[in-house]
């Protein structure tokens, strides 16, 4: 492969000329990825990746028909949304055409909304603003993520979709009480950057109930999870039933397989309220007819190549071989997935559940050594998070959790921990010093921590 | 090792660019190593649109696409019937170079920015050279509106402070954030917010200081001074003073020189830094140099720098640029700044790709050349047709201020309107800007040649001549006495406020004051 600079050079000028917040995975040892093809990478010296992380590559790394469709467009047409033009209307059809009738009308833009990176988006965002200096503003108002597993109601809870929607329902209360009034509730179908979090059943429900009930509307952000990732719906928050259509959904990220693309659908009432205020919506390169041409030919790959049916088969199948590891390993406290979106929740203790960090980050590096891209991420960055390319086999689930299975055994054999069974709370610690300070793990965890991309 | 020798230290060309003359040393690459796709160039077209042969077509190898080993020329069918004069295809549309670069790139890498890979870090090497030396660290994103929103916070992190300066009938993207600084959209939606200060566009042909002031650009900036004490009388802090640097939608004003230095100076003195929105005119547009605010002298250098539109010749690409210190204060926030699509290789790809025309192609030059002929042709239709109030422009940047009134100088928005959908039944693509929506403006591909110049003024004109013979023969009707041999169609416009043309089917209406 022809590199124009050695990786250490690459790395020296990203230094110099790359904004120090953008960081790079890996920060310790990071990696230049130089081609990429279905569900796997390759670095600068042909070493191959299986890459488990990005979602946004959903159809496969440079899949030759969304390849195709681009090329094919760029030559004859790319320009803005003012004139007519057959791609957008076509794809906003086929759009419509996988979603509840009731969410018909589009708006084409160019990325996705955590909520996002965007000023607005940031003070709806709590994994954003509560790590920065940035103060919740008196307009947001936070619920309790549903997390069965790690959350106020777990899993031994009678109904934990009713328990989490009435804390919605209180922080609505309290926020009439004091005299405002709620625009909309807004929230993943799933949670990723929450720890890959998948709400009880009945929970969207009752929160729409709510929310609709003091004029409010409801937002899924398919941002992360939809076209078909969840295998059994196009859109995840169909999981939830048939009687549950949110008044606006958000996509981005897999939609144009890496072509800048994002999409808002909502209802005619919705879009004709925003119309009304006379003033244009207009998107430079939303819409276009390369962009257009792009989604639809992902849309086309994704039904040709019955990449949902992949993802419920390869899905069951991956968490079925981490389900044994979760028997076998006591650094996992939990596996939770549906179809190929999948969260291995990594704990020090499976009684409190806590959040085993410094052993998440070292996990990914071992695994980065045996060639599988994973990232962690949650309140507590534990939680492996698995939604790789749509094309993802059963070979690969299995090669994954080999290695996956390889590293935490060597991983528990350092820390001491038992591999058979849960080691009691008051059976007093076989290394001196604790099983961290043993492995180096605080120290690897505090390494990680503080090197940044511009070190 | 990098960094050495390396072509900061060049001296410049006009216009801000470095000139290196070392090849593919330059920017820091080791000797033999090239540019991605150096040696692959298309076959390309001068601005006149003559074959200019590559190395490569002599002895165009395998694996070479049939589609790519043609010139670039359009035949008959791809010949443009319709002449563009406005959008964000700076190198032309569907320019083949680009267009190869994206293929090429897609078909073997697109992914986020958190891998290392060479296209992000050449394409801020390369952005870095057209640049101010302190402008030298770079953010991709997707859009102008996420790169204008990304400034913003920006300048908040780096000054503490909270509030904005802004320009009157400024637009800097659609982002709720953004409305909120653009009075062009918040005007009509949710009003003025307390942290938004608006100072007056610094318009010299409409504004309080006209083209006989002997000093706008003070004049101006002053006023920008009034707005600062004023807010910090109230207490409050400013953040940022931002403007376009051309503003195109309050009419494609062209700031007087020197107002921008004066304006740094006010609000840097108060602790905010400038920031210069140069998503529509930047990249070489102005002809005289790459970055329109280079047109306010060699000493200004604005805070933050962002780019948009023009920058991926219709592929969703954007950037900040700024400096070591603004970043330094962001990246002490301690939260990532991640955007899934910005800084990929394909987009970094076009991005390079767009950069490589504009040299090779030298549509900067092109652009002064093309934009001064195109503004005398424009200035002799203003000698000839009394509805032009002003020309005015710089490279190929231009907008046609349509008037009423010599003296009022009252915007022609029927007319205007009328205008530009008469040059669409011509083939000819023209939109209208300007809170009176009455100044033409283009802002076409930088490969817009001097034929199309000529073509578009002389259909300017003739359409002029039209509406004006017109107007000047139902004014005499209207003048007639009796009412008994008004024509029901006169008859109409005698008792209305409104007069009718019929010209081809299209109408054109006057307002009440064009009819008495």
């Amino acid at each position: 492969m022809c590199e124009l600079y050695s990786k250490q050079d690459t790395l020296a000028l990203r230094r110099k000329h790359i904004g120090p917040s953008c960081k790079v995975l890996y920060a310790a040892d990071p990696i230049k990825i130089v081609r990429a093809q279905r569900q796997y990478m390759f670095d600068e010296k042909g070493e191959r990746y299986l890459d488990c992380i990005n979602n946004v590559a959903h159809v496969g790394h440079c899949h030759p028909e969304v390849v195709k469709a681009a090329l094919k467009q760029m030559e004859v047409l790319n320009t803005n949304s003012r004139f007519l033009h057959d791609n957008i209307v076509e794809y906003a059809k086929r759009l419509a055409a996988t979603l509840p009738e009731q969410l018909s009308v589009c708006y084409f833009t160019n990325s996705g909304a955590y909520h996002g990176h965007l000023s607005s988006l940031i003070e709806i965002s709590p994994y954003k603003f509560r790590k920065g200096k940035d103060v919740k503003k008196e307009f947001v108002h936070v619920a309790p993520a549903p997390d069965i597993y790690r959350g106020k109601y777990r899993e031994n809870h009678a109904d934990p979709a009713s328990a989490y929607a009435d804390e919605v329902k209180k922080i609505i209360e309290e926020a009439q009480n004091r005299g405002r009034k709620i625009a909309a509730f807004i929230a993943e179908s799933m949670q990723s950057c929450g720890g890959q979090i998948i709400p009880p059943a009945g929970y969207f429900q009752k929160v729409a109930e709510y929310v609709r009930g003091v004029g409010g509307v409801v937002i899924a952000d398919e941002v992360q999870v939809g076209f078909g990732r969840v295998g059994k719906h196009f859109w995840s928050f169909q999981m939830h039933g048939k009687d549950f259509v949110p008044d606006i959904v958000t996509m981005g990220k897999p939609m144009g397989n890496g072509h800048p693309m994002a999409c808002v659908v909502t209802t005619k009432e919705i879009a004709e309220a925003f119309s009304s205020s006379g003033m244009e919506y207009f998107n430079t390169y939303g819409g276009n007819p390369v962009s257009s041409a792009v989604g639809l030919a992902v849309l086309d790959v994704i039904e040709n190549e019955d990449l949902q049916g992949n993802a419920t088969r390869v899905g069951t199948y991956l968490t079925e071989l981490l389900n044994r590891q979760k028997a076998k390993h006591t650094l996992i406290g939990d596996v939770r997935g549906v179809g190929l979106f999948v969260g291995i929740d990594l704990v020090k203790d499976r009684q409190k559940r806590t959040p085993a960090t410094a052993e998440a980050q070292h996990v990914i590096y071992k695994m980065k050594e045996n060639r599988v891209l994973l990232s962690a991420d949650g309140p507590h960055r534990n939680v492996l998070k698995i939604k790789p390319p749509m094309c993802f086999t059963e070979e690969d689930a299995k090669f994954m959790v080999d290695q996956l299975d390889g590293v935490l055994t060597v991983l528990e054999e350092a820390i001491g921990a038992q591999t058979e069974s849960v080691v009691p709370e008051n059976t007093p610690c076989r290394t001196k010093g604790g099983p961290q300070e043993r492995f180096g793990l605080e120290t690897l965890g505090e390494e990680v921590k503080q090197k940044s991309l511009c070190s | 090792m990098l960094g050495e020798g390396d072509s900061k230290t060049e001296p410049k060309a006009p216009g801000g660019r470095r000139t290196g003359g070392r090849g593919p040393e330059r920017l820091g690459r080791r000797a033999g190593q090239r540019r991605r796709g150096e040696h692959d160039a298309a076959p390309r077209a001068d601005f006149r649109g003559r074959r200019v042969p590559s190395a490569r077509q002599a002895g165009a190898g395998p694996g070479r696409s049939a589609r790519f080993s043609a010139p670039w020329r359009p035949t008959g069918a791809e010949r443009p019937r319709r002449w563009p004069c406005g959008g964000g295809c700076s190198v032309g549309h569907c320019h083949p170079l680009v267009v190869q670069a994206a293929h090429e790139q897609n078909q073997v890498l697109n992914t986020n920015s958190r891998y290392l890979h060479d296209n992000i870090v050449d394409y801020a090497q390369r952005l870095s050279e057209t640049l101010p030396e302190k402008l030298c660290v770079f953010y991709f994103l997707n859009s102008g509106s996420e790169a204008n929103d990304l400034a913003l916070r920006l300048a908040r992190q780096y000054t503490g402070h909270w509030d904005v300066v802004v320009l009157d009938h400024a637009y800097h993207g659609h982002l709720s954030s953004l409305i909120d600084i653009s009075p062009y959209k918040f005007r009509g939606l949710d009003g003025q917010k307390e942290w938004v200060h608006v100072a007056p566009l610094p318009d010299t042909y409409r504004g309080p200081y006209r083209e006989d002031h002997p000093n706008p650009a003070v004049a101006y900036a002053s006023e920008v001074k009034r707005v600062v004490s004023s807010v910090q009388e109230k207490g409050r802090k400013i953040a940022a003073f931002f403007a376009e640097s051309l503003p195109s939608v309050g009419g494609q004003i062209i700031p007087p020189a020197g107002y921008f230095p004066e304006v740094a100076e006010h609000v840097r003195r108060a602790g905010g830094v400038f920031v210069a929105d140069e998503i529509q005119v930047g990249f070489g547009r102005v002809g005289k140099h790459f970055w329109a605010f280079q047109l306010q002298g060699e000493d200004f250098v604005p805070d933050i720098v962002t780019m948009g539109k023009s920058i991926g010749n219709g592929h969703p690409v954007a950037c900040v640029a700024t400096t070591q210190a603004v970043a330094r204060a962001f990246e002490a926030t301690g939260v990532e700044y991640f955007n899934t699509f910005g800084g990929s290789p394909v987009s970094c790809a076009v991005g390079l790709a767009v950069l490589d025309v504009l040299e090779k192609e030298q549509l900067q030059a092109h652009a002064a050349c093309v934009g001064s002929f195109l503004m005398e042709l424009l200035g002799q239709q203003k000698a000839k047709h009394p509805i032009i109030g002003d020309i005015r422009g710089v490279g190929l940047f231009v907008g046609v201020d349509l008037i009423k009134d010599k003296a009022t100088r009252t915007p022609a928005t029927e007319e205007a309107d009328y205008l530009v959908s008469r040059l669409k039944e011509n083939y000819i693509l023209l939109s209208t800007d300007g809170p009176g929506r009455n100044v033409l403006k283009f802002k076409p591909p930088m490969c817009f040649s001097l034929d199309n110049a000529q073509h578009v003024v002389a259909k300017l004109d003739a359409i002029l001549t039209d509406m004006e013979e017109k107007m000047r023969s139902c004014e005499t009707l209207r003048l007639q006495p009796e009412a008994a041999l008004l024509s029901p169609p006169l008859e109409k416009m005698k008792h209305s406020t409104q007069i009718h043309y019929w010209d081809d089917g299209h109408d054109l209406q006057l307002t009440e004051e064009e009819s008495h």
